[in-house]
Order: C-alpha cells, then structure tokens, then sequence
C-alpha cells in the first residue's frame, strides 16, 4: 500500500534527476540509498561503509521528506532503528572534518525534523522522539547535536556552515505550529546554546551575516513553554548586561527595523511619483484604500518579538534603545562578503547589508544619527496606519506592548525626556482629506517623547472607525498616562503642544458618544472614557507639575469650556446608563465621579463668558477673550481632587497577554517554517561553496 | 662632594664675573639705571626711582598708545581717585623704604657672603643677569677664560654656591640659570638640584624645562634629562605629560631632524614603557617626600647609571604592578565569551594583544581613552550642522561609557580618580566655525593614587539593584544599603512577571505614597486617598493651582534658552553646584561618597601651545599679585598639551560668553547684571560689580602685556559672580587676526564695561584704574619670571605669537621699567581713556557680528 506512494517518490526522484542535470548520476545512487534506509534491515550491513558514502552525496530533501511523510504507524516501527541509526549518524557527521559531510549532515537533519513532524501532526512529542532518535539513547545523541552545532556555531569554521546550523535550529524550533507542543525543545533547554546566539550577536561581522537567524531563533526559544515552566532562555535573557552584546542584539533589531521602514518609503515614493498620486491627492478618501494596499510591505512581527522579549525581560537592553548606532561602528567592521542565500534570509524583511554598512554613510548631511527607540517609533508609526486585517492589528498591538513596556520603566523615561537628547523624529501619517502631510524639514528637534506623544494623538486621530480598535486605544491612553505620572513626580515641563492632545481626546468621547449603540455591543467604552477624563483630571489638578507655561493651563480651560457639548453630552449618557440597571451601571458611574471637575469648569466659566459677551455686546468671543475671562476667574472655582489619578496598572503579560502572545508565536513560527523550507531546499550555491573547498 | 664642588667652581665663578659687569654695562635695558656697581641691586623695588626723581622724567614714547594721548587733560581725577592713588603711593613708598633698609643690610652681607637678602633683592640681581647673559657674552666666553678669572674670584664663587644653596633659591631662579648659564657644571649642580624642589614647583616649569631640552644644547638636556626619567619612572600622569609636550614642541623642528632629535628618542623611549618604575623602592620613595636636596654629586652619576639601571630593571618581576594593572581596560562581562571583541574596540589590536597575555602597559589605556576623545573630535568635524554634531558626540560617547571604569584619568584635575562615566547626553559641541571642539562632562571616583588604587568596578547605566537572578538570588550584585536607600518596600518577587522587570514606576511611585513630606511643592501631596467613599473629599482653588504654575516657573533660575545653534548656552548657564547635583542624582555611581563631577573641552586640531604660554603668564602674574596683595582677579584655567593640534582644556565653571549673555537676554550687559544680581543697591549688586571690576582690571593688563587680540565678546566670559574671564589666547604677543588693524588699543573697555562700573565718573572707575596700576607695579616688580616663561618658550618655536624678533623685547617694554609711578599712573589713564575712545574696538565688534554673527 505504500507502494504506490514509493513509486510517486521515484518518479519524482527521477524527473528531478532529469530537469535539474544529467551530469549527477550520483543522485539516484543516494535516493537508492534512502530506500535501503527505509527497509527493515541495517543498510549498512550489507555494505560498512555505508553511512560514510550517504554523507558524501548531495541530499535530496524533497525526496527524503516525502518518504518519511508516506510512512505509516507500523513502517515506524519497522523501520525505527534505521531512523535512529540515520539520525545518529548525522550527529557523528556533524563531527567531521570533511565539510561536505557535514552540510550533508544538517540538510538531512532538518529533512528528518520536518518529515517526521509532518507525517505526525497528531502524534504526541515522545512518539516523535521515539521515531527518531529512540528513547533510549534521546538524551545522549541529543546532547552531542546541540554541542557540535554549538560549536559549530562559535568556532572559525566557514559563515555558510554557521548560516545552515541557524536554520537546522529554526527548522527545529518551528517544526509545530505551537512551539511549545515541539517535545524536542525540551533538549534544547537543557543543552542550551543561548551563549552562541549571543556571540554571533556581539560580533560585528557575524552579526551582519546570521543576526537575524539568531535573535529570530533567540525570540522563538524564548517563548518555549513560557508560562508553564523554567525556560533557561528567559532566565538567561533577562540578566544579560554585557553591553556589546545587547547593543549587538537592538543592531539587528534596528536593521531589520530600517530596512522595513525605508522599503515603504521606497514604495510610498514610487507611489507619490506617479500619475495617481496626484489623482488620489486630489480625489482622496476614495482611492486611498487602494494606495495602501500597494504600500503595505510585510511587518516583521519575528523582529518585534525579538524586541519585546529584550525590551521586557532585560533591564539593561533599555540603555541599548537610546544607543545611536553611529555608522562608524558598521563603517568600522570589514564590510562581511555577502551571504551565500541569495534569497532573503527568512523571506520577510532581510537586513540589507549594502545599506548599513556603506562606510560613505556618516558624512552624508542629510543623514539623521538614528537609534532604536526612533526606528521603532517610525515602524510603529507605519504599522498603525493600517489596523484593518487581523495580522497588521496585532503588529499594532505588539507596538504598543512594547512601547508599555518603555514608557514603565525609570531610565527609558529619562532618555525620553531629556533635554540634551533631541532629535528630528519623521513620523508617517496616514494620508487624510481634511489634512496636509506635514513637510518633513519642518519638524523641530525635539526630546523624544514627544514623538512618542505625536504617535499617540496620531493614532487616536486616525483610528476612529467601524471596526473601532478598542483595545489598542486603551493601551494608547495608557501610554500617554504613563508619561504624564512620569513627568508629574520628576517635574518635567515638557514643551509640548499639549492642545493637539486635548482636542484628540475630546474628539475620542465625541466619537465615543455618537457611536454607542454599535460601540457598546462589543466593547466597554466606559472604560475608555474614564480613562480619558482621567487624563484630563491629571491636567487641571496637577498642571501646576508638568505645564510648560501657565497660559497652557488657561488653554487647557479654554478648551473644556469650547467643547463643553461633548462633555456635557457624556455626562448625560453615563448618568442615564448608571441610573439604568445593567451590566455598564457600575463602570458607568465611575466615568459620571470622574467628571465632577470638568463639569465645574464648565459650569463655572460659561455663565461668566455669557456675561461677559452679553455686557461687551461681542456676539462671538475671540480666543483672547475667552481666555481673558478664564484668567479672572480661577479664584472663585473650587475643585475636587481625584483619587489614585496618577495610579495605574503595570504592565503585565500573564495573565491578560498570554493568549495574544501564543497566537502571535504560533504565526510567526509558521512564517518562519515556510521561509526557511524554501530556503534550505536551494543550496546550490552552498554545495558549490564545499565542493569546491573539498 | 669634594668632586663636585671643583667641577662647579669655575662656572660660579663665571656667573659672578658676568652679573657685576652685565648690571653695570646696561644700556639695552630699558631700566636707566645709575652706572655705578653699588646701585645695582638697587632696583629691586623697581618703583623706588619713582618718588625720588619725581615726574621731571619724561614719558618715553609708548608705541603701543597712539591715540587718546591728546585727550589726557580731559580725564579729571575726581577726589575718590586721588585719593586712591596717593593710597597706592603710599603703600609703595612704605614699600620702598622696607626694601631699601633690606638693602642696607643686605649689602654688607652680599660682599661677605652670608646676607640673606630679600626674595625681590635676589629676583633683581638675577634679571639683570639672567637678561645679559647667554647673549651679550657668549662669543667671548671661553673655558680659559672663565678658569683665569676663576682664580681672582673666589669669593665671588663661593657667594653663587650660596645663592644657589641658599633658601632663597626657587625654582624660578633655577630655570633662568638653567638657561642662561652656559656653563656645563652649573646646567649639571641645576639639574640636581630640580630634585630638591617640591614636584608641584617644578611642574609649573616642565613646558620650559622639556622646551630646553629639545631645542638647547647637549649639556642642558643632560642635565635636565635624569630629573625627567626619574619623575617618568614614577607616575604614568608625568611619563605622559612629558611624552605629549615632547611630541608637541618637537613638532616645529623640520621632520629629518624631528626624527633623530633627543625630544623624540625620550619620548619614544616614554612611550615604549621602558621607564617603568623601580619596583618596590620606587613606589616607597614615591609616597615619601621629595628626597633631600643634596644631591650634588649625583646628577651625572645617576645619569651615566641609568641605563644599566633600565635593564636591572626589566628582570625584576613587578607582580604588584602587574595585578593591578591588569584590569586595564577590561571590565566583568557577563559572557565570557564576548569579551575578547570589546577590547579590541578600544585598544588597537596588538595592544589588545598585550593585554590578554597579560603583561601590563602602563601607559596603554589613558594614551587609547585620550585617542578616542580625539577620534570624536575628528569625526564631529564632518558634519555639517551643529545639531548632527551634538547628536553624534552624544552616540559617540554612550559607546565610549562601555569602556569605563578604567585606570583612566583626566589630567586636568587636581586630584588622583579613575574615570567611571561620561554622562553622554550632557556633552556639548562647542562653537566654532571648522572644527569641532567639544565640552564634556566626566564623572570620576577619587581614589588614593590611580596607578595603584583598584578600578571601579562597573555599575549598568540603568542601576539593576533587583533583578532576580536565578543563579545568585542572595547577591545579585547589590549591597543591602543600596537597595535601603532606593526602596522602602521591595517589589513583590512571587509574581512571576515581576521577576524579571524591576517596578520601575514603583519605585518612582512609592515613597509619594508612604511619605507624604516628600512633595514639598504641590501642597497636594497625597496622591491617592485610598477610597473615595471613606475621607472627606478634599477640595482645590483652581486658582492655587494656576498661582503655583506661574510661580514655580517664576522661581526657576534664568536658563537660557534652546538654540541648535548654540548647544553650549543653556549647558553652560546652568550652576555648576546644580548641574553636579543634576547629574550625581541621575549617576548610577552617584552614591558613592567619593564621586566627583569634572568638565572638559576636547580640542581637535587646535594647537593649544599659544594657550598654554598664556595660561603659565597668567598663572605667574596670579602669583605676583597675591604675593603684592593687589586684589586683581583672574582665571587662569589649565591647558594640557597633547600634540601640535590637539589637546584638552579645564573649562571655567559657571561662566558664559558675553556673545551668549547678549543673545539669549536681548540686554545689555548692565541690565543683565541687574537682572541677575539684583537692584544697583542690594549687596549681590555690588559684589558682582566689585567682581567685575576687578577681573576687568586684572584681564585688561593681561591683555596688555600679551597683546591678547581677537577680543570679540565670544572670548569674554561673564561667570556667575561678575567675574568676566577673558579665553582663547590664539593670538598673543606678535601674532594678531589676519592683520586687518582692527584692535589698535591696548585692551577690550567697552562702553558697556564702563557701564557696568558705574560710569566714567564713578568710584569703581577710579577703583578699576587705581587697580591697574598697583597690578602694573607688581608686575614690574616681578617682571623677569614672567619674561622668563616666554622667553625660554621662544627656543626653537615657529608659534605665531613669537613671529618676529622683537617680541621679547617689546614684551619687556610693555612693562615700562624706566617709568616712575607718576608716570605709570599717566600711562594707565592713557591706556584707558584710549581703548574707551578706540573706534577699532567697536569696528571689531561689529566686524565679529558681521562674519561671524558674535554679538
């Protein structure tokens, strides 16, 4: 019965021993010598020297892996000592010092890994193991794999060779869809090889050639069984302070960052050139769906969970995001001989080498000194345009994580406000009929948070939709919360316009309100609202804290009482709901306490505009005078203070983000299955690379 | 002794035989001095001629002042200013009559030998040697000769071994005869004798001393030479200093003879790390005091030994050397394996070679600390615009905090530290047009001696005093008052998230919420009241709110505000005390007791030797005045040489440019005073004022006597206290800007200045020029140690500031020895009335505004 997919498995051995050349005959001697594996006999008791001659042949993947597909339950357990026999002496390959054995040697262990795997997606992990490295001898011949292909990894030995032992592990690591099902992981956590990645991270050249294997490898590992049990990795991970190192790690971050970044500019410019730019410009909303469509290049969520994982687990890492990567660093190292892949490494956003280390680069003067913090606040700035599908959500979201993640901690805030730090930060913005895009020249230098707070009012400004992303506001406004307790208990004035905020806000509610039928089926926005009114709290009761200029507070009442409608309007709706029986009475009434102080303000200022208006004869006031009578009036108004305003939440992944984070590794493990499939099935140019040395 | 003392008696008795003869055949000099022997030392209170021939004398021409001489009649002195100056006069005719009973019992005691005359007598004695000698006599000069006359004058011999045995001999009169001998015994007794002087004294003089040794004669340097080694062998700070002057003031000798000068072999032989010191009893004798001064017969002993020595040396194990400067710059890294490369980052490959094989170079890690600083500095003048600057030195230096701690020092500072951190986002770029100096701030650990004392150990920029290691949860590298002194609670470990981010927020959150006290501005401290429903709602005015707003920022010192173009403002506005206190609060080292704040500018492509000449001029005259007791007041900040066209500076704290002052206030520098000191009565008023005059007098005779030019207000700096501070000495003496003819008058007197003072009619004008000429007289009196510096300088220099021949001699014309004190009086009002009136002050301003926008 497995006849007949044998035969399919020949013929395909055959048509590709036919289309690719006929100068190889030895290809039908190595399927020959498969099918000798697949048999219940000992292949290499009819002939010793066996093994020695398999090793020496190119494989052919494609024909190995279709036969360990076809097998069945029973054939296993036929044939499983010559699997464990295949599998051991790939290991004792890798130990060689023939090269071409041991390239033979890890293609046919990342064909043994994917094979078995495919064939037994329902099969539990030990059945796996059993199948092919036995039960017995699991942990010894497992132990001798991770040890050659750590030292593989850190000898001299040739960057093609360290190149494919990344993509066996990656192979490895996401042979399942959830990597923590992956039973063979269990071996990777006790032999760890944390300190290799790490190595070819700190090292410059490496680092341009396998950095991004390696921290995509690292940020895989990481997520191991994450939540049920001790991962060495995060533990490893998180007390890392070796600088290079860590600065090493955000490079390949930061590249991999850039490259995304100046592909869409490319693709935004090759856009903006053409005749339907100018169409779309003038038409407008109508076409710029279609625009996006053309520019969206595929996010890097491997990258960003890269990030995450350094920027949430490593204290230390947080130095590395302020850390300018000048370009003497990369002008400095060698520039390394290209890599052997031709293709991409993993298909989605390959570090272009070319780019970062053109030694011409630090005298270029138009070129901004850049660092992490700024690139990933740009790819944010990209990914948030587009929420739409599933996935650009969840990169979105994963931003955001992040950007929690740096807002919580001391020193990030630091670097964030300080004042010797400034820097020209060109956000993307979404492209909108009733808004010009901002010239790019003309964007000060200024501390970094407030490119941060510019991201913030950008994505509440632009996200209020049908399909209204609720939980990424949430975050959104606690992002900006963050950063005002921040500067509320160091008394930092930040010069920033705080009214692009305010009225940010205020326009949220107004959203809020006119869509709460639709709203409130699916989210709890009362939620949302106390958060925003909280943040105005923290304004008028802390301003004196954190205000640049005492006219800002003055514009913070002048737009309270312009847009007193709004919150005259909320109020009405939280007090109807709450006076209601439901299940929104209580988050409800919380929003209606919230309100106390700008209902003050409202009640207090506009009668004395009135009068103002009406003894003055002016019809309409001008901003001046409302803001004349504003100044004279603070006297006679009496807030109320708020509890806990300047309290929030910490960030937390478990228990809230675990399922957000398993679903995200699940789909970046199957991204990276793919790629490197395709990958590690062209090595063409690798084999020439051997055969040549040999 | 015996030896020694025959070997030396025949060139004392040469200086003897030149000072009587040089003193009565001056004529070039433009002291007019009475012929006659007995007058000679006369002098020595150089004002003394002054009362006695009244102001018969006529002003000789003053070359310098052209113009406002005219205008003389016009200055009224007003009663304050007279009286002032008969003050003056007074106190140096009492000054005189002192020196002039001094003399009288001095005199006797000269001819016998065994007077102890006063300092300013020797001083005297020794200018008019000092100035005739080694140029008048030198052909004539003869062994056979000196050895005929040898024999006449014995005594006269044995009163020089006096003079130089004497207490009175300083270090200064040991540099001049250093110089101006020519005789080989004398360099030698010198050269030991620098041994017996104090090293600070000596320091003062290595310029001079290193200057002589590149550019004089065989027997000079060999004099000097055994001294050097010997302070080389004992500290890293000298070997280097030494080793960056030598390579600096090489570096105008023409390159074929540069290569095989002796400058050049010492430094090679610094720099190769030979002249380590002598084990064990090297370091003992370091901590002592100085070794005794008689050391006569051992100068060219030790000399003709120290090679021998040198080898001695190298097979002795130097284990404690070795250990401690093992470290060097290496630092603990978590991964063992990483190490390797950021060595080589810093250190060039063969050096980081050294040092994993683990034999210690001394000298390797503040030569790679100080190349890097440089290496910045070259790169920075790439780019284009001043805000890329800023960003890239801020890049540039985060990296060059991985290095640090190292046995690594800045040799500005006065004491013994080990570098920790360069607080990177607070460097600065200076303003300049081409290159691009810049202004750092270093954090440094003092320690007991750097060379010996442990290095630092590493603390991580973002202070982990918390995270929970799994493999050493008991010490993960905290000590338990650090973690007392951050938290009041640690956060909680069970959760497991926590473990691995520390509660950042927490820790910022949870002192507010347990101590109310904390928050000593908003009067509104408590942040969260538990329960709403539980207290009485606490009730705000608004307009408390608003007042506290404005008020806090009413109260907020004067900054300066942001300009990309001009970084340095606000970093330089900001109080020194505040920005130490700024920076030690955000310092993962800051709790450490010994923790200090240092600054300095990194020159790249400046030639820094002019600066250094001027700061020895003003450091001298400094002296001067103090021991004068004239309260002038001046800043002369240290310049380390480091070669030809690079080098460091100690910036001046708490002082910013005038330009800067004008620019970012939009006021003139009166109602800038009275904006920051207060009103024209309050006492901070006054004191700044009287600060300012002061200073203003002091710098303006040091403008003089150096001919400081390019006086735009840039160079002027205005500190906190009034003092205005005059830097960047590019051009002094015979160089000036491009020649244009701008700045003909002797000093920078705006009328702003004057207004500050309080006008030309008012008492702290009288007062500044009453100061300027006490000043003046002091210098006078001192002039042959100022002279003296610049002088010896000059050897071999193709610096601008010596360009010309006459530059010696005009700068001793500057201080007007012939004058009497009635004349120097009119000579100082000249002075001033005519840099008030100088049109080209003024063009000179307006020309700085135009090419340069420097207001």
């Amino acid at each position: 019965m497995s006849g007949c997919d044998a035969m399919a498995q020949e013929k395909k051995a055959g048509l590709l021993r036919r289309t690719s050349s006929s100068k190889k005959p030895l290809k039908e001697k190595v399927v020959l010598m498969y099918d000798e594996i697949f048999t219940k006999d000992d292949p290499a008791k009819s002939n010793p020297r066996f093994w020695d001659e398999l090793f020496l042949m190119k494989v052919n993947l494609e024909y190995l892996e279709g036969k360990l597909e076809c097998l069945d339950g029973d054939e296993v357990m036929v044939m499983k000592n010559n699997l464990n026999s295949l599998f051991h002496h790939c290991v004792l390959a890798l130990e060689e010092e023939h090269q071409i054995k041991v390239v033979n040697a890890l293609q046919t262990l990342c064909a043994l890994f994917r094979g078995v795997h495919q064939k037994n997606k329902s099969a539990t992990g030990f059945d796996i193991i059993n199948m092919l490295v036995g039960f017995d001898k699991a942990e010894l011949r497992m132990k001798d794999l991770m040890e050659s292909l750590d030292s593989l990894l850190c000898g001299d030995g040739s960057e093609s060779l360290k190149s494919l032992c990344l993509k066996l592990l990656l192979c490895l690591v996401t042979v399942t869809d959830n990597i923590s099902q992956n039973t063979l992981l269990e071996y990777v956590m006790i032999n760890s090889i944390f300190e290799a990645i790490l190595q070819i991270v700190s090292d410059a050249s490496s680092r341009g050639q396998h950095g991004y294997d390696a921290v995509v490898l690292l940020a895989l590992l990481v997520n191991y069984r994450k939540y049920e049990s001790v991962n060495p990795y995060i533990v490893k991970l998180s007390i890392v302070d070796d600088e290079p190192t860590l600065d090493g790690l955000g490079m390949v971050v930061h590249q991999a960052l850039t490259e995304y970044n100046r592909q869409y500019k490319d693709k935004e410019e090759e856009n903006h050139a053409g005749f339907f730019s100018t169409l779309s410009s003038m038409v407008g909303n109508m076409f710029i769906a279609d625009t996006e469509e053309k520019l969206s290049v595929q996010t890097n969520e491997a990258i960003l969970l890269a990030l995450y994982e350094a920027v949430h687990l490593n204290r230390n890492f947080i130095t590395v995001l302020a850390q300018s990567h000048p370009e003497i660093d990369l002008a400095a190292t060698p520039a390394p001989p290209t890599p052997t892949t031709p293709v991409s490494p993993l298909g989605t956003t390959p570090p272009s080498l070319d780019v970062m280390h053109n030694p011409e680069l630090p005298l270029d003067p138009n070129l901004q000194t850049s660092n992490l913090l700024i690139t990933f606040l740009k790819y944010s700035s990209i990914v948030m345009q587009d929420t739409k599908d599933e996935h650009r959500l969840n990169s979105a979201r994963l931003c955001l994580i992040i950007l929690t993640c740096i807002v919580e901690d001391q020193y990030a805030d630091a670097f964030l406000h300080d004042d010797n730090m400034n820097f020209r930060v060109n956000l993307h913005r979404m492209p909108m009929r009733h808004r010009k895009k901002a010239a790019d020249k003309s964007i000060p230098s200024r501390p970094l948070v407030c490119a941060v707070l510019d991201l913030m009012v950008e994505f509440i400004v632009t996200h209020m939709m049908k399909e209204f992303p609720m939980d990424l506001y949430m975050r959104c406004v606690q992002i900006i919360h963050k950063l005002i307790c921040y500067q509320k208990k160091c008394r930092i004035r930040v010069h920033y316009t705080w009214r692009e905020l305010w009225s940010a806000l205020i326009n949220l509610l107004k959203f809020l309100l006119s869509n709460e039928t639709t709203l409130l089926a699916k989210h709890n926005i009362f939620q949302l609202a106390l958060q925003v009114v909280s943040l105005f709290n923290m304004f008028i009761t802390y301003g004196d804290t954190f205000l640049p200029t005492p006219s800002s507070y003055d514009e913070l009442y002048y737009e309270i009482v312009r847009m007193h409608q709004v919150f005259d309007n909320l109020y009405c709706m939280v007090l109807r709901v709450s006076t209601n029986v439901g299940q929104w009475k209580e988050p409800a009434s919380k929003v209606t306490y919230a309100l106390v102080n700008v209902r003050a303000i409202i009640n207090h200022f506009n009668p004395k505009i009135e009068s103002y208006a009406a003894v003055n004869h002016i019809s309409q006031l001008s901003e001046d005078q409302v803001l004349e009578v504003v100044r004279s009036n603070y006297d006679t108004l009496t807030l109320k203070l708020q509890d806990g305003l300047d309290q929030f939440e910490r960030y937390s992944e478990q228990p809230k983000e675990t399922a957000f984070f398993k679903e995200l590794v699940r789909s970046i493990s199957v991204n990276v299955r793919k790629n490197v499939s395709l990958n590690t099935l062209s090595q063409d140019v690798l084999l020439k690379e051997f055969s040549s040395i040999s | 002794m015996g030896d020694t003392e025959l070997e030396l008696s025949p060139s004392q008795e040469e200086e003897l035989q030149k000072s009587p003869s040089a003193s009565s055949t001056s004529t070039t000099s433009s002291l007019s001095l009475p012929s006659s022997p007995s007058s000679g030392p006369r002098p020595l209170t150089s004002s003394s001629p002054s009362t006695s021939e009244g102001l018969s004398t006529s002003s000789p021409p003053l070359d310098v002042i052209s113009e406002g001489v005219g205008e003389l009649s016009l200055v009224i002195d007003t009663e304050v200013a007279k009286k002032a100056c008969q003050e003056v006069l007074q106190k140096v005719k009492f000054l005189k009559g002192e020196g002039q009973t001094a003399l009288v019992t001095a005199e006797p005691g000269l001819v016998n030998g065994t007077g102890h005359a006063g300092a300013s007598d020797v001083d005297c004695r020794r200018s008019r040697t000092s100035s005739k000698i080694g140029r008048e006599e030198a052909p004539p000069d003869t062994g056979k000769s000196a050895r005929r006359r040898q024999n006449n004058n014995s005594s006269k011999q044995s009163w020089l071994l006096r003079l130089f045995e004497s207490k009175l001999f300083d270090i200064s009169m040991a540099i001049s005869y250093l110089y101006n001998s020519k005789e080989p015994g004398v360099q030698a007794y010198i050269g030991n004798r620098l041994f017996s002087f104090r090293y600070e004294e000596v320091d003062f003089y290595l310029p001079q001393l290193l200057n002589m040794y590149i550019h004089m004669d065989e027997d000079v340097g060999d004099a000097i030479k055994p001294y050097v080694v010997h302070r080389c062998r004992q500290s890293i700070n000298f070997s280097l200093q030494c080793a960056w002057l030598l390579g600096a003031y090489s570096s105008d000798m023409h390159i074929s003879t540069q290569r095989h000068s002796r400058g050049t072999k010492l430094r090679k032989v610094i720099l190769s790390d030979e002249l380590k010191p002598a084990g064990q009893r090297a370091r003992r004798e370091a901590l002592q005091p100085p070794p005794p001064p008689c050391h006569h017969g051992q100068g060219p002993a030790e000399h003709s030994l120290s090679p021998s020595k040198r080898t001695h040396q190298r097979s002795k194990s130097d284990a404690t050397v070795t250990i401690s400067l093992s470290s060097n710059l290496k630092r603990t890294a978590s991964n063992p394996k990483v190490e390797s490369s950021q060595d080589e980052d810093l250190s060039s490959s063969s050096d980081s070679l050294k040092l994993e094989a683990g034999t210690p170079v001394r000298l390797t890690p503040q030569r790679e600390f100080i190349k890097s600083l440089m290496g910045i500095g070259k790169r920075l003048a790439t780019l284009p615009t001043k805000e890329q600057k800023t960003q890239r030195l801020i890049s540039e230096l985060s990296l060059l905090n991985h290095k640090l701690p190292a046995r690594v020092w800045l040799p500005t500072a006065a004491f013994d530290h080990h570098v920790v951190r360069v607080p990177h986002t607070q460097a600065v770029v200076l303003n300049s047009k081409d290159k691009a100096p810049y202004l750092i701030y270093v954090e440094v650990l003092e320690c007991e001696n750097f060379e010996t004392s442990s290095v630092p150990v590493r603390i991580p920029e973002t202070r982990i005093r918390s995270t929970r290691s799994v493999e050493n949860l008991p010490d993960c590298g905290i000590t338990p008052e650090q973690r007392a002194s951050s938290f009041s609670t640690v956060p909680n470990y069970d959760n497991d998230d926590e473990a691995w981010s520390v509660d950042d927020i927490g820790e910022l959150q949870l002192p507010e919420i347990h101590t109310n006290s904390c928050d000593n501005i908003s009067q509104f401290s408590v942040d969260s009241i538990t329960s709403q429903e539980s207290k009485e709602p606490i009730f705000i005015a608004a307009g408390d709110i608003r007042r506290r707003l404005s008020e806090q920022l009413a109260h907020t010192p004067t900054t300066f505000k942001k300009d990309p173009e001009d970084p340095s403002a606000v970093a330089l506005k900001e109080p020194w005390q505040e920005k130490v206190r700024r920076i030690r609060e955000a310092s993962p080292y800051g709790h450490l007791p010994n923790w200090r704040l240092l600054s300095v500018i990194v020159k790249c492509g400046d030639d820094l030797r002019q600066e250094l000449l001027a700061f020895q001029v003003l450091k001298q005259l400094q002296s001067i005045w103090e021991q004068e007791r004239v309260p002038l007041w001046i800043k002369p900040y240290k310049i380390l040489v480091i070669s030809s066209d690079s080098g460091m500076i100690e910036p001046v704290v708490n002082a910013v440019s005038i330009h800067q002052v004008k620019k970012q206030s939009q006021l003139s520098l009166l109602d800038y005073f009275l904006q920051e000191h207060g009103n024209y009565t309050t006492e901070a008023f006054l004191t700044a004022q009287r600060n300012f005059v002061q200073s203003c007098a002091g710098y303006c005779l040091i403008c003089y006597l150096l001919q400081v030019k390019d006086r735009h207000n840039g160079n002027i700096l205005l500190d906190s206290e009034g003092h205005i501070i005059h830097i960047d000495f590019g051009f002094i003496l015979s160089s000036s800007p491009r020649n244009l003819g701008f700045e003909t008058s002797a000093f920078k007197l705006t009328n702003e200045f004057v207004d500050v003072m309080g006008g030309q009619d008012g008492d702290m004008f009288n007062y500044y020029k009453m100061l300027m000429l006490q000043g003046l007289i002091a210098a006078r009196k001192h002039m042959e140690k100022v002279i003296q510096i610049v002088e010896i300088m000059q050897q071999g220099s193709q610096l601008p500031c010596f360009h010309g021949s006459s530059t010696i001699r005009n700068l001793k014309e500057r201080f007007h020895m012939s004058l009497t004190e009635e004349q120097l009086q009119v000579l100082v009002e000249q002075m001033v009335d005519g840099s008030m009136r100088s049109i080209t002050t003024k063009l000179y301003d307006g020309f700085q505004y135009l090419t340069n926008g420097i207001m």
